[in-house]
């Protein structure tokens, strides 16, 4: 049983869809817009709709709650209404049978024994006219007198206090009728009084069961539920004597365990019947039958009628179907239109978001020609277009001033090295195409570009850039031919469909244009470049490799202070040979292949070793020994000899302290290559060498030829002061080879000349030599320095020094240049045999020395 | 009256005009609006013009037993006497509101002293004061011709004079104080069988 219980219990309403839904869902409404959009618009939609749903319900139940009580009040007022017209009807027709002529005529007067059966016979008939099953004649002390029917005998055997009950109950009425349950079924029992003349008067009882007519009459005047509930007193549980519910909500009603004496009058319960939710409010039935006879009143064996008026609270509140088909449609309806509304704009958002898409790859990809769409409309789509199409703009102009930029000289307004290459690539891919042609790349280099400079300040050197251009354009330029500026005051020319004949004919040109000198503004300016060819497909495969070729040729040309000079392999430092070969030779530095020889430098005066000269060999492991020539130039062409000097040095300052503690204080003499006069840092590097060996400076000997000063002055004489400064001694190589002016050479830290050996050699026999090599001499000494001779290959040679006062001698007639470690035993011997020829004087023992020589 | 009744009597009625003019019989079926039989139905043969005449009967008896009376309906001429006899334990008031015949006799056991005399032709509707479910019926003829149909419905009279009569045919099922419209019939030498349709049912 469970147990009624108060209020309403509210109704939730329908949660919105679950937000955890499936991930897989949750990526395909991420993933576009529009599917986002719509969907959020939709969602919003049934979003509103159930709420809307919700409210109404709410609305209802609300309304429910008002009216359902007053509702109840009033099928109350009905059920009591038909009830007591029942009542009443029963009564007034009990009164006409007491009354009947014909009845009164049988059991008014003395009922004899005899007669009983009579009055029997007539009180069946008159019980029949108003459905009674029972009828009972009773005295005025209430006394049975005669009884018809079986419920008659129940009565009296389950009252037996009848008479007494009836009296009390009778007290201040006519007549009475009370409910009482016989057989499982409600009665009404009404009593009659019969009029008559006499003091005493008798009554008659009936017995009428309560029909259903009264549940079915009310539940026509009330459109709610009527059902009664009886129990005998004190017998436990309810039954149901009627209702209008349908059967299992009235057996549903029936075992709930109402009590009557607690429940509140007109209050209202909720009681679930069958899955349906009720509205129940006791009747005040009860309190109208527990009035009358003999329910409620007396012991064990009473009946209780609990009448239950009800309403289906879930039918208060149901959405009447004509409210949820609107509601319905208005749903679908509102979801079609805006689905409609919001795919619409959902396109008209992302249409154009895609057009933009791609026209930002077109972008992306390089095409800054087409302009955007959509740029006319007004909202933020345009907006985006418009700065779409700026940056459109913006982008195209960058990158014409980066390609400008790329590939152009801005201050020539010539083709840079880049446009260059690319359209030596491009001539030779054309001529690679037609199958025959060549291309030929003239390259130059301005000599001494960097005096100009320094000397007329950078806004002339660009001048006379822009006039070499203008010059080059002139002379080597052909129909489609390309004059270029590869950098500083390197130039190049493009021929098309040249071969080496064209490329000299035009080099030759640029060469003799060179003869005349540059006006710029009141200065004129005599400039030579280094000029050099190559061709294609003579002398290279690929752009790359011609460009390279050129170049080479170029420095060739230069070096070599000749004319135009044509590519050749045998010049060639860059050549794959020569490639391995600096490999090789830093292989050779790494592993200990290179050999330090010295070659000893002799006072001429008394033919003492004062110093040596030292030079690198390289010891091949497969070639054997490789000659300098090999691989000095290169080394200096690839700056290695950067590497190779300070190898050198470092060699030197170990054998010189091996020399130094046998006794022989020597002056070893190092050639500085231009790479090395321009290296900064070559003046530490030596000195930390210098105080890694223990060495002192005054040592060595720096030997530097005027072409490597001469290259660039200002830097090469800032790393003499200082390495003049730390203690050197500098010494100008291969003398009278170069133009350097006596006023440059007398602001150089040097203490020695060395005088060329080609003048030397030839002195013998050349008298302009020997007088070159005496001027020189006198020059030299003149200005405070020592003077060296190179090659010295005869004694007749030394006589001449020894007569012109030269200082030192360097040459085969005395020594070889040797591995260093045989320095020491040489130099003992050579003293050895100069001791053992010594003379008393200085020229006797210069004598000795040239016997020896000799 | 019904059509259906009406056309089948005139069908009977001229399919025997053609027989001579003698004393002949009559037999009337009644049948209710189910064509059943109908057990309990007057039927009178009235001349169509002036009257027969008849005598009383002798003293007719309707008797009242376990709460019923017996039988229900009794035809009888005018001045006939009736007595009622009692042959229940319980007592009866037998009365008679009718214009025909008024009369009460109060509760009694056994045979009352006095027998009704019914002097006025009609139909006498009778019941008992105490006891609704009982009810009987006395029709009132003047004229000679009559019967009640018995468990078959046919009511059979004879010896009639040729000529020219009323048939007038009435039952309790009926409404008070109601009978089925006058047939006229034309008798001859012959028999005549006719036949009459009740518009009521009186099947229980």
């Amino acid at each position: 049983m469970s147990s009624p219980h108060s209020g309403f219990v509210s109704h939730s309403v329908p949660e919105p869809a679950d937000p955890s839904a499936p991930k897989g869902v949750a990526r395909w409404m991420n993933r576009s817009l529009a599917t986002r959009l719509i969907m959020m618009v939709l969602g919003l939609l049934l979003l509103l709709q159930l709420f809307s749903f919700g409210a109404i319900r709410l609305s209802l139940q609300n309304q429910a709650r008002d009216v359902l009580p007053k509702q109840l009040d009033t099928a109350d007022h009905v059920l009591e209404f038909v009830l007591q017209k029942g009542f009443d009807q029963l009564t007034s027709k009990a009164n006409l049978v007491a009354n009947d002529t014909a009845f009164k005529e049988v059991a008014a007067g003395e009922v004899k024994p005899e007669d009983i059966e009579t009055v029997k016979s007539a009180m069946e008939n008159f019980g029949d006219r108003v459905g009674a099953r029972s009828v009972a004649l009773l005295d005025p002390q209430f006394r049975l007198i005669a009884f018809t029917g079986e419920p008659g005998a129940k009565l009296t055997a389950r009252f037996p206090d009848l008479a007494a009950r009836l009296k009390t109950a009778l007290a201040d009425k006519k007549s009475a009728v009370a409910l009482v349950l016989m057989g499982g079924r409600l009665h009404q029992l009404v009593l009659a009084p019969m009029k008559s003349a006499e003091t005493t008067k008798k009554f008659i009882l009936m017995i009428v069961p309560l029909e259903d007519s009264i549940i079915k009459e009310s539940r026509n005047l009330s459109e709610h539920h009527f059902t009664l509930l009886v129990r005998t007193q004190g017998e436990g549980g309810w039954a149901v004597a009627m209702s209008s519910l349908p059967k299992a909500q009235a057996l549903a009603l029936s075992a709930v365990a109402w009590a009557p004496t607690t429940l509140a009058a007109g209050a209202i319960y909720e009681q679930g019947a069958d899955g349906e939710m009720l509205a129940v409010r006791t009747s005040s039935l009860n309190q109208m039958v527990s009035e009358g006879w003999p329910a409620g009143a007396g012991p064990a064996g009473g009946t209780e009628v609990l009448a239950l008026l009800t309403a289906s609270i879930d039918e208060a509140t149901r959405l009447k179907s004509d409210l949820q088909l609107a509601l319905l449609v208005i749903t679908i309806v509102g979801f079609v239109g805006f689905s409609v509304v919001s795919i619409y704009t959902a396109r008209r958002v992302t249409t154009p978001l895609r057009d933009l898409t791609q026209a930002a790859e077109r972008l992306g990809a390089g095409d800054l020609i087409t302009p955007m769409r959509r740029m006319r409309r007004i909202d933020e789509i345009g907006i985006l277009a418009v700065a779409f199409e700026r940056m459109r703009v913006n982008v195209a102009d960058k990158q014409q001033e980066i390609e400008k930029l790329a590939y152009w000289d801005s201050l020539t307004g010539l083709p840079n090295r880049v446009q260059f290459s690319q359209a030596v690539a491009a001539a030779i891919e054309h001529a690679q195409a037609e199958g025959r042609g060549s291309v030929a790349v003239i390259m130059l280099d301005l000599d001494r570009f960097k005096h100009v400079n320094d000397v007329l300040g950078y806004r002339l050197g660009d001048l006379l850039l822009a006039s070499l251009a203008g010059r080059l354009k002139e002379h080597g330029v052909r129909g489609q031919d390309m004059v270029a500026r590869l950098s500083g005051d390197e130039f190049a020319v493009l021929l098309h469909h040249g071969d080496s004949t064209t490329a000299q004919a035009v080099a030759a040109r640029i060469s003799h244009s060179f003869e005349v000198p540059i006006e710029l503004e009141e200065h004129t300016v005599d400039m030579g470049a280094g000029i050099g060819m190559a061709c294609w497909p003579d002398h290279a495969n690929d752009a790359e490799t011609l460009l390279s070729r050129a170049e080479v040729a170029m420095y060739t040309a230069k070096r070599r202070a000749a004319g135009p000079m044509m590519y050749d392999a045998s010049i060639d430092a860059s050549s794959a040979q020569t490639l391995s070969l600096l490999s090789e030779l830093r292989h050779a530095v790494d592993h200990g292949e290179l050999r330090l020889f010295l070659q000893p430098k002799l006072g001429l005066a008394d033919g003492a070793v004062v110093g040596a000269e030292t030079l690198v060999r390289w010891m091949h492991p497969t070639r054997g020994m490789v000659p300098p020539m090999e691989f000095i130039p290169f080394a200096e062409q690839t700056g290695y000899i950067r590497k190779l000097t300070v190898w050198i040095f470092e060699e030197a300052a170990r054998h010189w302290t091996a020399l130094n503690a046998e006794g022989h204080a020597l002056t070893l003499s190092v050639n500085l290559s231009t790479r090395d006069l321009l290296d900064q840092d070559l003046p530490q590097k030596f000195a930390s060498m210098l105080a890694l060996h223990a060495v002192p400076a005054s040592a060595f000997c720096l030997e530097i030829t005027e072409s490597a000063i001469m290259d660039d002055p200002q830097r090469a004489l800032q790393t003499l002061e200082r390495l003049s400064a730390e203690g050197f001694k500098l010494s100008i190589d291969d003398f009278g080879t170069g133009y350097s002016s006596l006023a440059y050479l007398k602001r150089l830290p040097v203490n020695e000349l060395k005088i060329d050996k080609s003048f030397v050699m030839s002195m013998e026999t050349d008298v302009d030599d020997r007088k070159i090599v005496r001027s020189t001499i006198d020059l030299a000494h003149n200005l405070g320095l020592t003077v060296v001779a190179e090659g010295v290959e005869n004694a007749k040679i030394w006589d001449l020094l020894r007569e012109l006062d030269c200082d030192h001698a360097q040459g085969y007639h005395m020594g070889r240049p040797m591995p260093a470690s045989d320095f020491a035993r040489w130099a003992a011997s050579w003293n050895g045999r100069r001791s053992g020829s010594s003379s008393p004087d200085a020229s006797a023992s210069a004598a000795a020395v040239g016997a020896v020589l000799h | 009256m019904h059509p259906h009744s009406l056309l089948s009597i005139l069908a009977l009625v001229t399919s025997v005009a053609l027989a001579p003019a003698h004393a002949a019989g009559v037999t009337v079926t009644v049948t209710d609006k189910g064509g059943q039989v109908v057990t309990g139905a007057a039927v009178l043969l009235e001349p169509a013009s002036g009257r027969a005449g008849v005598k009383p009967l002798a003293p007719v008896e309707v008797s009242q037993a376990k709460r019923q009376f017996n039988p229900r309906v009794t035809i009888l001429t005018v001045g006939t006497a009736v007595n009622f006899p009692n042959f229940d334990t319980v007592r009866h008031h037998v009365f008679s509101d009718s214009p025909t015949k008024k009369f009460d006799i109060k509760l009694y056991a056994g045979t009352p002293a006095k027998p009704v005399v019914f002097d006025k032709a009609g139909i006498v509707d009778m019941g008992c004061n105490i006891h609704d479910a009982m009810a009987a019926w006395i029709v009132v003829s003047d004229t000679p011709w009559y019967g009640v149909s018995g468990n078959d419905g046919t009511v059979a009279i004879d010896n009639l004079p040729a000529g020219n009569y009323r048939l007038r045919v009435w039952h309790p099922a009926m409404d008070y104080n109601t009978e089925m419209p006058p047939v006229p019939v034309t008798l001859g030498a012959s028999d005549l069988k006719l036949g009459s349709r009740l518009p009521v049912s009186t099947s229980p």
